[in-house]
């Protein structure tokens, strides 16, 4: 409750001062436990502001969507998104008031260690359950016999209508023209066959590599149920034993593919080792 | 059965090696279809994804670390090598399915072992279902 009201306190004080045009937040939603983006763009509005279970969204998408200047009210994942938009420059720090607070969601996100804001101009601290990196599902899938798991994939992917919600709500998909619209040439199939699905997902899996900071937000958009964040949480998991990488915790840390050392592992090439 | 097999190749290296086993008449079998490529940092997974559609192994060979052509563009392809290979081994893909491998411009032996390797692993393996075909 007094980390709610922080945050309306500050919003309603930067709306009053000029300091923002917009502060963006939760209100609540029209299904019991959800939340839904809320733009304040005027003082007397605070009052709508929630912070509670059900503020999954991550909110670093809408500053792309705006040019005014705002502020946002961001837990771990919205923070370590908008890290990453900032090093890819498409965000302009400046630009950008962060109200931090504690992530809310007390059921979503089983997984997620990092709750906390990574940076912010004002902090708000709540309660949280911080994890350790848990890649316990991953260990598990890992065991299931190859073709298992091949079945698996291929009976999430099959579902997908290609609407393309995922990539969509995705804060680290921005371009401009993405490789699925492109026509010459046309690198991939507009069918929703299981084959143009598996090159879809793979390919953005791989596009986001490094970059992904997991808040799940493909998950939640997709209106066919299709659950791939274990592709996601792999390629984290890789990214953080094979280059010692996390996504989007600072601003300095180069992007890991756009980075190399000279001994980086070579699990890959033929004779190399597997990598575990 | 004939297997299919695409190469993607950098031009400054690997492209030669092959064409250096071309005329050095090392014998490599006539299943790989090559693709030209400026750098293996060129080289974006999805070519690799969509290969697969319509063929049954892909072979990505690149110059050796530090010889690149563009000084740094096999060092950068490396890290999405890794992430790309090993993202195919967790989803139930043979590991002979795709193979990288470095290949110099002098080493046209080697680009034929390589092949002949290629070729033989693919062939080993059960029919590919080419991404779960026209499901």
């Amino acid at each position: 409750m007094s980390v709610l009201n922080d945050i309306k306190l500050k919003a309603k004080e930067l709306l009053e001062k000029g300091d923002v045009d917009v502060v963006i937040g939760y209100a609540k939603g029209t299904l019991n436990g959800k939340c839904t983006p809320y733009f304040v763009r005027n003082a007397n509005d605070v009052e709508n502001l929630v912070w509670e279970n059900g503020c999954d969204i991550n909110l670093a998408n809408y500053l792309l969507k705006i040019s005014d200047k705002a502020a946002v009210i961001a837990k771990g994942c919205d923070t370590r998104s908008i890290v990453n938009l900032v090093k890819e420059n498409q965000l302009d720090r400046e630009r950008v008031v962060i109200i931090g607070a504690s992530c809310p969601s007390t059921e979503s996100c089983q997984k997620c260690n990092h709750p906390d804001p990574v940076i912010a101009d004002v902090f708000l601290q709540g309660e949280t359950k911080v994890n350790n990196d848990d890649f316990s599902d991953l260990e598990s899938f890992s065991k299931l016999p190859s073709e298992e798991r091949r079945n698996y994939i291929y009976k999430e992917v099959s579902k997908c209508i290609r609407c393309y919600a995922c990539r969509n709500v995705c804060p680290a998909c921005y371009c401009k023209e993405c490789f699925v619209e492109e026509n010459l040439p046309a690198w991939i199939g507009k069918t929703t066959n299981t084959s143009d699905n598996m090159i879809f997902h793979l390919t953005r899996a791989i596009h986001v590599a490094g970059r992904c900071v997991g808040c799940g937000e493909c998950v939640r958009a997709c209106p066919m149920g299709v659950d791939l964040s274990i592709l996601n949480r792999k390629i984290m998991k890789d990214v953080k034993e094979l280059f010692n990488v996390e996504s989007g915790l600072d601003l300095d840390t180069k992007l890991p593919l756009n980075d190399y050392k000279e001994d980086d592992p070579q699990y890959f090439l033929i004779g190399g080792e597997k990598c575990e | 059965m004939d297997r299919k097999i695409i190469a993607f190749l950098c031009n400054w290296c690997s492209y030669a090696g092959a064409d250096l086993a071309g005329v050095s008449r090392f014998q490599y079998p006539a299943n790989l279809r090559i693709v030209r490529v400026p750098c293996s940092g060129r080289v974006d997974p999805l070519f690799i994804f969509t290969a697969l559609k319509n063929a049954d192994g892909v072979l990505v060979a690149g110059c050796h670390p530090g010889d690149c052509h563009y000084t740094s563009g096999n060092l950068v392809a490396r890290r999405k090598f890794a992430l790309t290979k090993s993202l195919l081994e967790f989803i139930g893909i043979e590991d002979g399915r795709v193979q990288f491998d470095w290949i110099s411009a002098a080493e046209g032996n080697r680009f034929a072992e390589t092949a002949t390797k290629v070729v033989e692993d693919v062939e080993k393996l059960e029919e590919w279902d080419r991404w779960g075909g026209e499901k």
